[in-house]
This record gives C-alpha cells, structure tokens and sequence, in this order.
C-alpha cells in the first residue's frame, strides 16, 4: 500500500540518529545532524542579570521589606496561574483551560473534516459518506444504475436509490427529525440563489442552534456550482476573517475558472460572528501548496 | 523597626486600619514595580530611636520649628545638645528638611558638632544627619557632603550605636546622585566598610547596617566598572561570606543584607573566580540546603524567603560560570537538587516568583551534569516535577527545560522518564497554548521517541499521532517542521501504522501520501 520509496525513508529514519552506542545521549544537534533535523535542543546554562524580568517580584518584595511594608504570611499573594490549551489549527484561535475541553473542540471540529469542501462531520462514518456522495464523480455515475445511497444509521445497511428516498426512511423507520443537520442535500443549479440563500439561513440557525445547544459549530459550506468537486469547494467568510494568517485558503481551493467576487462578501453578513468556524485540518494540502486533483 | 523577629503590633486591630495598611501597601507595590522596569528601585532605611515605636513614625505635632532651633543652637552655648534632640525630631518632616538646608551656615554648624569634643552632641548630630538622610529629595543627600569624609573616618571607631548610625546614613545618601557616589568611593567608603565589618563582626546590628550600606553602592548603574572590581578585592566577599548564617538570637537581618550584596556582586558581574576561588557556590548552596528544607516543610521564621530568595539567585549564577568539571567538589552533593525539587514543589502556591527562580536554578544544576540528572531519576523526583507543567507564566517552560536536560544525558534517561510519565504529561503540554512549550515538548519528545522504539508505540498507543497531526496546521513554521520530521521520520514506520485501525490507516495513507508530495 505504502510507496516505495516512502518506505525506504521510515525505514532509515530509525537508526539514522544515534552515532555510537545506546548510553550515549545526544550530543549536539550539530553532531548528529542528520539531513533537515529540525531538533536543536542542548542543555543550556542561563545567566541572569540583575534586571532581568524573572528577578522582579523577589526585588520588589526585598524592597518593601526595606521600606517596612513587609508581610511574610502569604495572604497578598496571588495564585499561579495555569496554562491554557490552545487549539493548533492556523487560524482557529481558540483558547481552553481545560484539557477535555480542548479536546472536544478539537474533536468536534476538526477531525472528520472533508478535504474537497471543508465541511466538518461529527464521525469517520459519516465523513466516508459525504465523500462518496458529494464529491466521488464515480458515485454520481453508478448512482444513476443502481442504489447507492447508503442509510447514515450503522447496522442498518438498506441502500436507496436517491437521497430523497434515504431520507425518508430515515424519517419513516428511524425517527430522524426532517431538517436532519448531517443529511444536506446538494442543491441543483437552477435553484442556486434561493438555495444558497435559504441553505446558508438553515445553516445558520443550525450553526445557532448547535452553538447554543451542544457549543460546537458547524463548518458550513456553501456551494457555488455542482460541476467538480473543486469548484464546489469554498469557505464561508466569515472564516476568512478570522483566517488571517493565512488567507489563501478559499482562493486557492477554487478552480481557476471560479470567480472570486462570488465567492467573497456574499454570505458574510449574514453570518453572525459568534459562530465559529473551525478549519479543516486538511487545509495544509490546499494551502500554499496547490491543490490535490 | 524591621527587625523581624521583634513581634509587631499594629494599632489597634480595626478592619479600616487593616484595610488601609493593605490598600497602602499594594499601592506601594505598584510604585516599587514600576521603579524597577524604570531601574530607579531604590530604598533608604530610617533607625528609629530605641524608644520610638513604629506607629509614631508621624510628626508629633507641637514641634518646634527648626529656624529656631537653629538660632538656638548657634546661640547655644553649653546647652546644644538641648537643641539638638529636638532639632532631629523636627527634621523627620520633609519640608523642614528643606529649609533646614537652606539656612546659611546650618550644614557647617551640624558638621561642626558632628566632630566636635562633645560625644553626646557627636551622637546628636548624627542623628540629624540621619533624618536629613531619609529625604526623597537629592539635594538633602547633596547637601549632607561635607560629613561624609567624618562619617567615613567614624566608621573605623569602637562606638557601635554612632557607627550604626553613620553607616545606614551612608547607605541612604549613596545612591541619590552620582557625585555623592563618586566622593564616597572617591574618600575610600569601600575599605572603610571592609574595616568596619571586620571590627564589628560581633555585633550584628552594625554588621547589617555596613550589609545595608554595602548594598546601596551596589546598586549604582555603572557599579560593575567603578564599585564590584574594588569589592572583590578587598575582604568584604569573606566577610559577606561569614555572615551568612543566620544567627538565631539576632535574627535573619544580617546575613540578609550580605546575602543580597552577593547577589548584586554575581548577578551584575560575570567574573565570578573571585567569588568562587571563596568558596561562595558550596557555602549558598548548603546554607540554601539547611534553610530551604525549613520553606519546604513549611517551619518558617517569618521573612526566611527574604534570605533564600539571594541564596538561590547566587547559586543560580555561580552555577552559571562554575565548570562542569568542578562542580561536584562546590556543590553540597545531591541534596541541593533533592532540596530544589522539595522547594519549587512547596513554593509553587504561596511564592509562585520564588518557585520559577527555584526551577531556573535547577536548569543551571541539570545543565551539565549527569550526577544532578540521575539523582532525579534515582530519587523519585520526576513525578513531582511532572506535577508542576500545568503552571504557567515561566514555570513548566522551565521544569520542561530541566527534564529535558535530564533527557539530553542518556538514552537510559529517556526511558526512565518515559515510564515516570513523561510521555503521558507531553501528550497535554504539546496541546498547550504557549508556544513555547510546544516547541519545548516536540523536541522532548524527540528526545524520547529516538532512543527507543517502544516509546514511539506507547506515543502512538496515546493517541499521539493525532496530536501531531493537529500540530502540522500550527502557525508557526519551525513548529510544523519538527512536527512533521517527527512524524515522518520516526513514527510513521509500518510497524505502528498496523496498530492504527483499517480506516484510520486508509486516511493517513492519503493524507501524508499527498501531503509529502506537496510539502516544500
């Protein structure tokens, strides 16, 4: 499965490092430089002066001691403080105090996420299926013969024939709500206006929606054309502005041919900006580097 | 006074004074921190009258005025000394600092008396000078020149309450301007404190005061040049040195004031030989070792921190310039790490500043040595350690720091903190906000994954690939560098991609497939 040569590198990453035998540590980043280590750590003895930052409380206690200001008990003093986790994705800068808060974030909006559309599922399952039906030109074909659409409900296995019919057996057997989050259909050209405009309001009541009731939001995306899974790829804007480091993201997902005025401030005031919208972790692919055809 | 171990009661016990207090004092703090980020910290130190109370440090009211205590005193006769326990009353108030100064002949008539034959007037006299001393304005200070070659001179006497007296009047007027400063060194107040310490070594409130004084000239901004080179050559380190150890009828003050001298003498220089060839590194760190076991256990005399506080930053520094080589004989052996350990562990809730210095000053011990190392390994510490890297604001950057010191020496040391959790604690500090404990814990985790496989398995096992996976969006480009070398070049072998399940290996397989080939 894995390239050839991707495994020859694994293979020689392991014992490339060390020079010598096991109970040396490392000695140098210089010594065992092996092409493109970034690691440069060495232990480093650290002189501080007089006027260093780190120095300052214990002056500044010294000093009201010689001015007689003095308390020794501890009751002025403040509390350490405890770092905070902060998620990774460029771009995303949200901050948690607490590690499962993290967590959950990190989970909820950037794990399962598409890499054509940037659209984030809530499961691996569900990221599989929206892959297939939106963005596998292979599946739109073998669709139009046979029944492709899978049920979202796991065990369940019963495929149909259009997305309309799994939803209503979804609805019907399942019991799903009908405006059902994970279950969005593509819209068709035609109706593109209204669609857009009345996707991106249900998007947005349900972005609200789920901020209010779970606090996790949606990465919504909206669709400018259904030809190519590319040009279908787009962000929000709202994102956009939050996305200021690095912000080619939404141009460069585009087709060159895709316009980039109708891409733009179109939805952005409608979005409110308390909704979040997490990036994709694939956004490294579709960044700097081109696109992946 | 601040003698700590007389017991202070305050007035009263009303909530409004103690509010008050409380309210001045932060207010103070501010103003003390904002004069330090100017570097203008500077502190004088009034000796109250043995039968002054601190809470009568206000101007009794119904003093008489210092014009005419002036008169008087010119006028005087036999009976000046009449005058002058008043006159120093009245010079407690700021603005009859200033007019006394200004009077024609009034500085020459106090130095006057301050030499004369009368010794009770002698001791008057200083004691003016004293309040004039404690003035916030620096023309007091410049205006109390014509009695500091005496004050020097006195130095070198047996009178011990007048010696104190004339030493803490020095400290106060040295740094107000640089000529005083250059007159007093200029009239040789460095040998002249060395004597004095070394005639008063036995009494120590003089030795405190000459600790005090010491500490002023130390502060000056070009002291590195025109003060430290004279000290270390004199008998003043040994003399800092014999101090150290806190007397326990006298009190901490002493062997404060030296402690805080040293400080200033190693952490403005970077020559430390003199200091070390003294034996200055084994001398703080096993004082440190004796007193900081106290802070650990929570046994505090009230203000101990005022002393380990300067012991630590020496040792800090010594550390800094002693070769690797000799530590082992400057060192008090390995209880200095076990007492560092003990102590940023204790100090971490109630002195969080003193913590941070504390885990600084166990990155200059663990730096380069093995020994250091292995006794944290050997000893149990590292857990404790691994306990501190939820806290911020410098303190896990510099614990991290330590333990990857600790990682650095060995492979066999990498292991050991892998099994003592180190793996486990990366796994959070690498989700951390602070990029530089990112940074820090890639590369700790560098440390650990290439000295045996098995610890790139547990990684893996933790769910660490994913921590990776998130940090290769991270907006700093080294970041994602070390990321992605890590994860490339150590962990994404076949054998720990089989552990993954079928469809989370299917995704990394496209992912990373794509992503190398379109990385730069």
């Amino acid at each position: 499965m894995l390239q050839p040569d991707l495994v020859q590198l694994m293979a020689m990453g392991g014992s490339q490092t060390h020079n010598g035998d096991e109970e040396e540590g490392f000695r140098g980043a210089a010594e065992q430089q092996e092409e493109g280590n970034p690691f440069t750590f060495n232990p480093q003895l650290l002189r501080l002066h007089r006027d260093h930052e780190l120095f300052e409380d214990g002056d500044v206690f010294r000093h009201m001691y010689l001015q007689d200001l003095f308390i020794s008990e501890a009751e002025e003093q403040l509390a350490p403080s405890i770092s905070e986790f902060g998620c990774h994705i460029s771009g995303c800068r949200a901050v948690f105090s607490s590690l499962d808060e993290y967590e959950h974030h990190y989970n909820s909006l950037h794990r399962h996420v598409c890499c054509s559309c940037r659209r984030s599922l809530p499961s691996a399952r569900l990221l599989d299926i929206h892959i297939q039906e939106w963005h596998d030109s292979l599946f739109t074909i073998l669709a139009q013969k046979q029944d492709m659409y899978l049920c979202l409900v796991e065990g369940c296995g019963q495929k149909f024939r259009t997305s309309q019919q799994r939803k209503d057996h979804l609805i019907r057997l399942h019991k799903y709500p009908p405006d059902y989050r994970f279950d969005k259909n593509r819209k068709e050209k035609g109706t593109r206006e209204a669609s857009r405009e009345q996707r991106t309001d249900s998007a947005m009541e349900a972005a609200d929606d789920v901020c209010r009731s779970e606090g996790v939001c949606e990465v919504i995306c909206s669709v400018e054309s259904n030809q190519l899974e590319q040009e279908e790829s787009m962000e929000t804007h709202a994102s956009s502005e939050e996305a200021a480091p690095f912000e080619d993201f939404s141009a460069s997902a585009q087709t060159p041919e895709t316009n980039t005025e109708r891409l733009k401030p179109k939805y952005s005031y409608r979005v409110p900006k308390t909704v979040c919208f997490g990036h994709g972790s694939v956004r490294g692919f579709r960044g700097q580097r081109g696109r992946r055809k | 006074m601040w003698r700590l171990n007389k017991v202070r009661h305050k007035a009263g016990g009303h909530a409004n004074n103690l509010e008050e207090l409380r309210t001045k004092r932060r207010e103070k703090e501010r103003a003390l921190r904002q004069a330090r980020r100017d570097r203008q910290l500077v502190s004088k130190r009034l000796l109250l009258n043995e039968d002054e109370e601190q809470d009568t440090m206000e101007v009794t009211p119904g003093e008489q005025d210092v014009v005419t205590l002036f008169q008087n005193l010119q006028h005087g006769g036999t009976e000046k000394e009449a005058f002058l326990r008043p006159l120093s009353k009245a010079l407690r108030n700021p603005s009859a600092q200033l007019t006394f100064i200004k009077l024609e002949n009034s500085m020459h008539l106090l130095v006057g008396l301050l030499t004369g034959s009368d010794a009770r007037c002698r001791l008057q006299a200083v004691r003016c000078l004293h309040e004039l001393s404690h003035s916030t304005h620096t023309s007091v200070a410049s205006a109390c020149l014509p009695a500091t070659p005496y004050l020097l001179t006195y130095l070198s006497g047996q009178s011990t309450k007048f010696t104190e007296l004339c030493l803490y009047t020095l400290g106060n007027i040295c740094p107000d301007s640089e000529r005083v400063k250059e007159r007093l060194l200029a009239q040789g107040i460095i040998p002249a404190l060395a004597g004095c310490m070394q005639n008063h070594r036995h009494n120590l409130a003089v030795v405190e005061a000459a600790g005090f004084a010491l500490f002023q000239l130390l502060q000056s901004k070009d002291a590195v040049q025109k003060v430290i080179p004279t000290v270390l050559a004199s008998s003043l380190p040994s003399q800092l040195l014999s101090v150290l150890t806190p007397d326990p009828d006298f009190g901490l003050a002493p062997a404060i004031e030296c402690a805080w001298c040293l400080h200033s003498l190693t952490s403005s220089s970077e020559d430390h030989r003199e200091l070390l060839a003294r034996g200055a590194l084994r001398q703080c760190s096993s004082l440190l070792v004796s007193l900081g076991g106290a802070v650990a256990d929570g046994n505090t005399d009230q203000g101990v921190e005022l002393l380990v506080c300067p012991l630590l930053r020496c040792v800090g520094n010594l550390l800094s310039s002693c070769p690797a080589d000799a530590l082992h004989s400057q060192l008090a052996g390995v209880d200095l790490v076990v007492l560092l350990c003990e102590l940023v562990v204790a100090l971490i809730h109630t002195l969080p500043a003193l913590a941070r210095e504390t885990a600084w000053v166990l990155n200059n011990l663990t730096a380069h040595s093995t020994e250091s190392c292995s006794a944290l390994l050997t000893l149990n510490l590292v857990p404790r350690l691994l306990e501190l890297l939820p806290f911020s604001q410098g303190i896990n950057t510099m614990v991290l720091r330590v333990l990857a010191n600790v990682a650095h020496k060995k492979k066999e040391f990498c292991i050991q903190l892998a099994e003592l959790g180190l793996l486990s604690a990366l796994t959070a500090t690498l989700k951390m906000a602070d990029q530089d404990m990112v940074t820090l814990s890639l590369e700790v985790l560098f440390m650990l994954i290439v000295s045996s496989p098995q610890i790139a398995e547990q990684f893996v096992s933790q769910g660490g690939l994913s921590v990776l996976e998130a940090i290769q969006y991270n907006s700093d480009g080294e970041v994602r560098r070390r990321a992605t070398y890590l994860l490339e070049q150590h962990i994404l072998s076949e054998k720990y991609i089989s552990m993954l399940g079928e469809y989370e290996q299917d995704r990394f397989n496209k992912f990373w497939l794509s992503f190398r080939y379109s990385a730069t």
